[in-house]
């Protein structure tokens, strides 16, 4: 299996706009977003500077990238065009395509989070503790499992043509509605009730916990476990359902 | 079930490959219909049949791929998953897709590790010919040479079995005959070959052992010569002068199928000899008669034609 992991991170670090899209963009974006924000002012009810803020959503929304978006589409034009079907006529376990898969989206979302963080600390004078930095990288990144999973699911949901445009919507609602591209307290009240379930924002709520030196919320905890146990559990059962087609 | 012959192997040998009284539906579409075979080690044997006959689905059942609805599939006395995770089985299908974005070189290389009793990844390459494009992307490679990765993927290593669908389509006429060059020498090794083909002749020239596969059913299990010989294997043609009495000529001893045309008859006969015997005996004097071998191809027609007039 572990031969099966190595190719999966060669094949990712050979796809240049693959790479950008994850490792370079999530900065860029957070320069665009927080570049010309001065390093005082505080986001509302915060306690966090805007760098600051924006910092973790953009990890956040690296990581997601990373994840969703590099394993929806792969899965689901592996399944199409066979290459699944190869891999089981050979000893490699049945999960081990799917772990493969969501790890090599691991290693390729690691480096998109601490490039966030380096662009951040550097450019945007972002200053937290030591063990800030370390339990933040830690909980962003254990935290993309989330959507490691989504992925899986969707890539054995839809197939061909239908599962960009499905990811698509999904990558952009989660994005957005979970408030990683802005704050969701700029939201009406009726759209900030809705962000509020929304993984996302769990996810990057998770990280804003620990900038400010607190203790992560539980219904923070709850809505990402809850997640990961909904998403795993679809992608366990729509794996099964297509090894028996197959 | 009307297979033709059993080959004579002790019973107690485990066999190879085992399917009992193997069913399979998609729908209303009997895909296999209760199938009963049996493969013993050592032997070359081709599958053939037309297109939906059950041959994919037959592979797949074998492979574990697919469950049948009733009956059993065993790979060595285990269940086929568990065979092909002992390293037993390599296989080749046409609907194995490669991945993009590596090099023939990198799947090569996944093979092999993933096997339990791996050959060196320089050898599997230059067994089937790749090592000029290792450095290719799978991505980029003509229909033949996705073939002969494929192929390299079911012998990287040390398996007992080699399963192999359509192999050598998309190949040319050399690419071919060295695909079965190298074939051979798996077979010569002791291994099971198991391949399903459009190309009869590759059956009539390789398989030690032919089974013909029609609407999921076997209709004939034997080697070639006994399939030819099953089909009415010998045509016989000649030429009578003054009229032509054709239910004469049909009650000849072994003849299986008539045709007059003008003053030559076509006759196709299990055992030319007994037929031409007899021609002579009703006291005619054929001109221009030539007896010749009936090709494997004719021969598959003539039987599934005939299961078919059954049918109906």
């Amino acid at each position: 299996m572990n031969s099966l992991i190595k190719l999966e991170l060669v094949r990712a670090l050979r796809n240049r706009k693959f790479l950008f899209f994850t490792v370079i963009y999530p900065s860029a974006l957070f320069l665009l977003i927080a570049g010309n924000a001065d390093s005082h002012t505080e986001v509302d009810g915060t306690g966090l500077t805007l760098p600051t803020y924006m910092m973790v959503s953009m990890a956040s929304f690296g990581a997601l990238t990373a994840t969703l978006m590099g394993n929806s589409e792969r899965i689901a034009k592996e399944r199409e065009s066979g290459w699944v079907r190869q891999l089981r006529l050979t000893p490699l376990p049945g999960r081990g395509y799917v772990l493969a898969k969501t790890a090599g989206a691991a290693v390729v979302s690691l480096p998109s989070i601490v490039i966030v963080f380096a662009v951040a600390a550097v450019v945007k004078d972002v200053r937290l503790d030591a063990w800030q930095w370390l339990a933040l990288s830690g909980a962003v990144w254990a935290g993309s499992l989330v959507f490691a999973a989504l992925g899986v699911a969707l890539g054995y949901l839809a197939t061909g043509d239908a599962v960009r445009p499905i990811t698509m919507i999904i990558y952009f609602a989660l994005s957005m509605l979970g408030g990683l591209w802005m704050p969701t307290t700029t939201f009406p009240q009726w759209l900030q009730d809705i962000a509020r379930w929304l993984p996302t924002h769990a996810y990057a709520a998770l990280g804003r916990a620990i900038e400010q030196s607190q203790a992560p919320h539980a219904q923070d905890i709850a809505v990402l476990v809850v997640s990961f146990v909904l998403f795993a559990g679809g992608a366990a059962w729509l794996y099964r359902k297509d090894t028996l087609k197959a | 079930m009307d297979a033709m012959t059993t080959t004579a192997v002790p019973a107690t040998t485990t066999p190879v490959v085992g399917f009992d009284q193997v069913t399979k539906t998609y729908g209303s579409v009997r895909a296999v219909d209760g199938l009963s075979l049996r493969l013993y080690p050592g032997e070359t044997v081709a599958l053939l049949g037309p297109n939906g006959a059950g041959k994919s689905t037959t592979l797949d059942l074998l492979l574990g791929l697919k469950q049948p609805d009733s009956g059993s599939v065993a790979l060595f006395g285990t269940s086929p998953r568990e065979a092909i995770v002992a390293g037993r089985v390599g296989a080749m299908l046409q609907s194995g897709g490669l991945t993009d974005g590596v090099t023939v070189a990198e799947l090569v290389k996944l093979a092999c590790a993933l096997h339990p009793r791996p050959y060196p990844v320089a050898d599997v390459l230059a067994r089937a010919g790749l090592t000029p494009i290792a450095d290719r992307k799978a991505d980029k490679l003509s229909g033949g040479q996705a073939q002969r990765v494929r192929f390299a993927l079911a012998t990287a290593g040390d398996s007992d079995l080699i399963i192999l669908d359509e192999p050598t389509t998309g190949m040319d006429v050399s690419a071919r005959q060295a695909f079965w060059a190298t074939m051979r020498e798996q077979a010569d090794q002791g291994r099971t070959v198991l391949f399903a083909t459009h190309y009869l002749e590759e059956a009539d020239a390789i398989a030690d052992r032919v089974l013909v596969l029609h609407r999921g059913r076997l209709l004939a299990d034997g080697t070639a010569a006994e399939i030819k010989a099953r089909a009415g294997a010998r045509r016989i043609s000649f030429d009578l002068a003054g009229g032509i009495d054709e239910s004469a000529l049909g009650a000849l001893p072994s003849v299986t199928r008539i045709d007059v045309s003008g003053q030559t008859v076509r006759i196709q006969s299990a055992d030319a000899d007994a037929t031409v015997h007899a021609l002579y005996g009703l006291g005619l004097y054929p001109r221009n008669l030539e007896v010749a071998g009936l090709g494997l191809e004719q021969a598959f027609v003539a039987i599934t034609a005939a299961e078919e007039a059954k049918q109906q």
